[in-house]
């Protein structure tokens, strides 16, 4: 009953109910900027909030956060510009069915699947949070690359039409993602000696370069052709495409909840290892995925913001961050002298209530920010291209600058945009550059941990693993995975299916 | 899945994937530089195993392509107008820190919608200018991403403004 | 009339005082060496706000992460020596020249407010088999390779407590690398590491949930928010000559930077420093308050660099000697 009452804190305070509501409606431009991000936002209101009351402070910041993880799929459906990596996946059949005029019906099934993907990650927050982060403690390093390395299957599922591609653009990414001080050791990977390298490139920078820049130059060719008008006649998908679609979203989002609450890993892996189940399990899609098939647009959209309620369990129950934007908040809660960790829950059990039900008030928030305006956000897709393009390309510069306040930046993302471009016209998926660059840290970092941890034995390695039901299932997924893309898996099928 | 791509080549793909098959031997290379084979823990592993995979279906690729057929051709692989706007981005890019975002940006948009919209001088310029301020005041101002200032001293002109709206108060 | 010329221009210089000196004149910028959410983020956020009320023009703070810091310090200094740039770090440039990361450090800055010290304590898993320092020195010399110690790359706070404890005992341990103080303590509740040489503010509240246990307190005195853990010092008295030792946090500009802006600087972050709020928040998370300028500053910069310099050049994980750079052994 006390809880409830907690609960319900913000909803019945309207300064705290207005703070809710701005900050999510904030949060949905923010995330559709590429360039803007959630991270950025939320630390720039640490500063900013600093006099202001905790309650305050946290509710602006919770709306910045829920609007921010949906926001980023506006863009990814309207320019195939995702404005934030958690939507990188829903660009793949988002933009496709913007192309065929119906954006508004994309956004409409994208706010819907958010709003319950994010409902699955609150419910998980506040029914399961204690089983849950105890569970992600038990990842040792080795857990962690071979979710990294399940992640890096993907590929299969993004190839497009060779998969020999695929798997170079993918290694082109891991390679990338490499590049500059090793955080282990601070050996010089790939630097050439250049003390701008140290950082390593931009991960940002190479997603607006991929996405934006070389999509705005593949559009220059059909600046006079008139833009797709786009049918707005349907926005609030129909009841029975939603119950058509929620055992995927229930799935996916479960997917999100856990990805999102092991530390280090959030809402863009798990929207992309969504994607992935949905392609593998989805028989027969209306539209092949890809084209536009719906299910690729439910996936992930419900598994990115299952994932923040997914980010708060650690966070909450135990001072863990969840992911980025989690870390900021763990620092917001020590300048209001607030001291996150495994008591917060013991001793401020407020706390923990009153954020879950700060979340759900900003996914109510969401749900009514998300409907309203998409008639006017969808115009953008028919400015005339003369205008938008430069627009993009401003942005896309402005966005890449501002993650690191570096004009070297600037330069990668031209490069990848050019990059791009060429590998769009030759056959070549970016996503799979994208999923190397997120990967690649997971892996080195987490394999190199492990053998460490072993001696640098490799018998010892299998040993530990084999002896681990957690790494036993991760590693068989991976076995079975790894043969079901191979030549001989197919070859094996198509007898079958013959005999 | 197919290994292969099925479609007819276009041109230059030869040339790409051959690039790629360089880009990875260099890469093994550069990888094998960081520490050899010194030890399965060494901060050059990974880089090694990825870039010899990167090699393996790079020679795929480049095999693969070899057995396809040249299409038809449908157009130049780089129109002019991608080229002359990767060249302006560029000189954007170089001109963004002594020139200063506003002032840069002013002139990209211009020249960039001049070229594109084909609209009148006037319409680009006030397209431009307007677009540049929205931008400017989400970036700058609400969300405080420093830009460049380069020659146009904005620092210099907010005080100003902020004093214009202080004086009257408590100063 | 030389006179009258001197007159005139001190009366002219003296009416000239109040608007030119009135440092700031605009926005100043803030650039931070960590990433958003660390503590050197937290820390400068936290005091800032309270140092612009007192300059009376905002400070813009940007975190330009990388090369454990020196992407941010080479920048502040290549920037104008006006006052307007803030470099708002850490601890890690006094080791760039030993660690092969560069030629710069702090020298090369002057110190407007050495904020707080961290202190270093040395964590376990709940459930290792030991109980205090000195079991556990112990048990790694039975089990040689066996006990997993959580490290954050060279140069870093568990790589110095590392090197200052096998220059006392021998301790063979395997160290095992993490991105940061963070994900190292997750590993250490999660078991895949054993022990943990972190800072006290990062730790102190697994420490007190009973998730990890406090072995000992690098410093020669209990620290007042643990206070049944026992002192380095009690069982090795040697460690005595390193200490008092921890990271720290400061606040810096560029030298040749005017005087009286440094003097504004230095009067912000000071009173800024001693709000009840920022002091409350530092004893909580168990940092010691310094709030250091001037002389004093840059005194424990030195002695600071020249302790950890040797320290680490004599574990053998510094690229070249302190000696190369002038650097006297303490």
């Amino acid at each position: 009953m006390e809880a409830l009452s907690y609960f319900l804190t913000a909803w019945i305070d309207p300064q705290l109910l207005f703070l809710v509501g701005l900050g999510t409606f904030a949060g949905i431009y923010i995330g559709a900027i590429p360039g803007l991000s959630v991270t950025m936002a939320v630390s720039i209101l640490i500063s900013f909030t600093f006099a202001w009351d905790v309650n305050n402070a946290l509710c602006l910041m919770v709306g910045i956060f829920m609007g921010g993880v949906y926001g980023g799929s506006r863009t990814a459906i309207l320019l195939n510009i995702p404005g934030a990596p958690s939507a990188i996946a829903t660009a793949l059949d988002g933009f496709p069915l913007a192309r065929r005029g119906e954006a508004g019906e994309a956004i409409g099934i994208a706010t819907v699947m958010s709003v319950l993907g994010g409902f699955v990650g609150i419910v998980a927050l506040a029914v399961a949070a204690p089983f849950i982060s105890e569970f992600a403690l038990t990842f040792q390093p080795r857990d962690y690359m071979l979710l990294a390395i399940l992640g890096i299957l993907l590929v299969g599922s993004l190839s497009g039409e060779s998969l020999a591609k695929g798997v170079v653009a993918g290694c082109l990414g891991l390679l990338i993602g490499t590049v500059g001080l090793d955080p282990l050791t601070a050996e010089e990977r790939f630097t050439f000696g250049f003390v701008g390298m140290w950082n390593g490139i931009s991960f940002i920078a190479v997603m607006i370069g991929l996405f934006g820049v070389s999509e705005a130059l593949g559009q220059l060719q059909h600046v006079d052709t008139a833009a797709v008008k786009q049918k707005i006649s349907r926005i609030v998908p129909s009841f029975d495409a939603v119950r058509k679609y929620l055992p995927l979203s229930l799935q996916s989002s479960s997917i999100g909840v856990i990805i999102g609450a092991l530390p280090g890993v959030g809402g863009d892996i798990a929207a992309l290892m969504a994607y992935d189940f949905a392609k593998r399990t989805t028989r027969n899609p209306e539209v092949p995925f890809g084209e536009g098939a719906k299910e690729g647009l439910v996936a992930p959209e419900s598994a990115n913001n299952a994932a923040v309620g997914g980010a708060f369990i650690p966070m909450l129950t135990l001072g863990i961050p969840g992911d980025a934007v989690t870390a900021i908040f763990l620092g917001a809660l020590f300048i209001h002298g607030l001291n996150p960790g495994p008591m917060l829950m013991i001793e401020q059990p407020t706390m923990f209530w009153f954020m879950v039900g700060n979340l759900t008030l900003a996914n109510l928030f969401l749900l009514v920010f998300g409907l309203t305006g998409i008639r006017i956000f969808t115009k953008i897709v028919e400015i005339p291209k003369g205008i938008l393009i430069p627009l993009i390309l401003l942005l896309s510069v402005v966005g890449a600058y501002a993650v690191n306040n570096a004009i070297t930046d600037v330069y990668w993302m031209l490069g990848f945009g050019v990059l791009g471009y060429f590998m769009k016209l030759y056959g070549y998926q970016v996503g799979p550059v994208i999923l190397g660059v997120i990967l690649a840290r997971l892996i080195d970092e987490n394999w190199r941990r492990a053998i460490i941890s072993e001696q640098e034995s490799l018998g010892q390695f299998f040993a530990r693993l084999f002896a681990s039901p957690l790494s036993v299932s991760l590693f068989t997924l991976v076995v079975v995975l790894v043969l079901s893309q191979t030549p001989l898996w197919t070859w094996a099928r198509r007898r079958r299916v013959r005999a | 899945m197919d290994l292969h791509t099925t479609h007819e080549k276009r041109a230059g793909e030869d040339l790409f994937g051959l690039l790629f098959l360089v880009l990875s031997v260099g890469m093994l290379w550069q990888s094998y530089a960081i520490a050899g084979f010194s030890a399965l823990s060494s901060p050059g592993a990974f880089p090694l195993a990825a870039s010899a995979v990167m090699l393996t279906a790079s020679v795929i690729v480049v095999v693969g392509n070899l057995r396809r057929r040249r299409g038809i051709d449908d157009g130049p692989v780089l129109p002019g107008s991608v080229a002359v706007f990767v060249g302006l981005v560029a000189v954007y890019a170089v001109a963004l820190g002594p020139l200063g975002f506003l002032l840069a940006s002013l002139l990209f948009l211009f020249a960039g919608m001049k070229i594109l919209y084909r609209g009148g001088w006037v319409a680009s310029a006030v397209i431009a200018l307007g677009s540049l301020l929205a931008i400017y005041v989400v970036f700058r101002i609400v969300f405080q991403v420093v830009l460049p200032e380069g020659i146009v001293p904005e620092r210099e002109w907010m005080a100003a403004i902020g004093n214009l709206f202080s004086s009257g108060g408590t100063e | 009339m030389r006179q009258l010329l001197i007159g005139a221009a001190a009366a002219l210089t003296l009416s000239a005082v109040p608007v030119l000196a009135e440092f700031p004149e605009k926005d100043i910028q803030g650039i931070i060496q960590w990433g958003a959410g660390g503590s050197t983020d937290t820390v400068m956020r936290a005091v800032t706000p309270a140092a612009e009320d007192v300059l009376g023009e905002d400070i813009v703070m940007t975190n330009r992460t990388g090369g454990v810091g020196a992407i941010a310090t080479k920048f502040v200094q290549a920037q104008k020596a006006d006052g307007y740039t803030l470099l708002m770090g850490a601890e890690n440039p006094q080791l760039y020249k030993v660690m092969g990361l560069g030629d710069t450090d702090y020298s090369d800055f002057i110190p407007i407010s050495i904020l707080a010290r961290g202190v270093p304590i040395l964590v376990a898993n709940a459930d290792a088999p030991f109980g205090t320092f000195e079991e556990f020195v112990t048990y790694a010399q039975a089990h040689p390779g066996e006990v997993k110690i959580g490290s954050t790359g060279p140069g870093g706070l568990p790589s110095v407590i590392t090197a200052m404890m096998t220059s006392q005992v021998d301790l063979p341990v395997t160290a095992v690398p993490y991105d940061g103080d963070g994900p190292a303590l997750t590993a250490l509740m999660g078991g895949a590491i054993d022990v943990m040489p972190a800072v006290l503010g990062a730790a102190l509240e697994n420490i007190r949930a009973g998730r990890i246990k406090a072995l000992t307190v690098f410093e020669t005195q209990a620290n007042p928010v643990l206070p049944d853990v026992p002192p380095v010092t009690d069982a090795y008295p040697a460690f005595a000559d390193y200490l008092p030792w921890g990271p720290f946090f400061g606040v810096f500009v560029k030298q040749g930077t005017p005087d009286d802006a440094v003097a504004a600087l230095q009067a912000a972050y000071a009173e800024a420093a001693q709000q009840t709020d920022f002091g409350k928040l530092m004893d909580d998370r168990g940092y010691a308050l310094m709030n250091m300028s001037g002389e004093e500053a840059v005194d424990f910069l030195n002695r600071w660099q020249s302790v950890t310099s040797w320290l680490v050049f004599d574990a053998g994980i510094a690229k070249r000697s302190p000696d190369d750079f002038g650097i006297p052994r303490p």
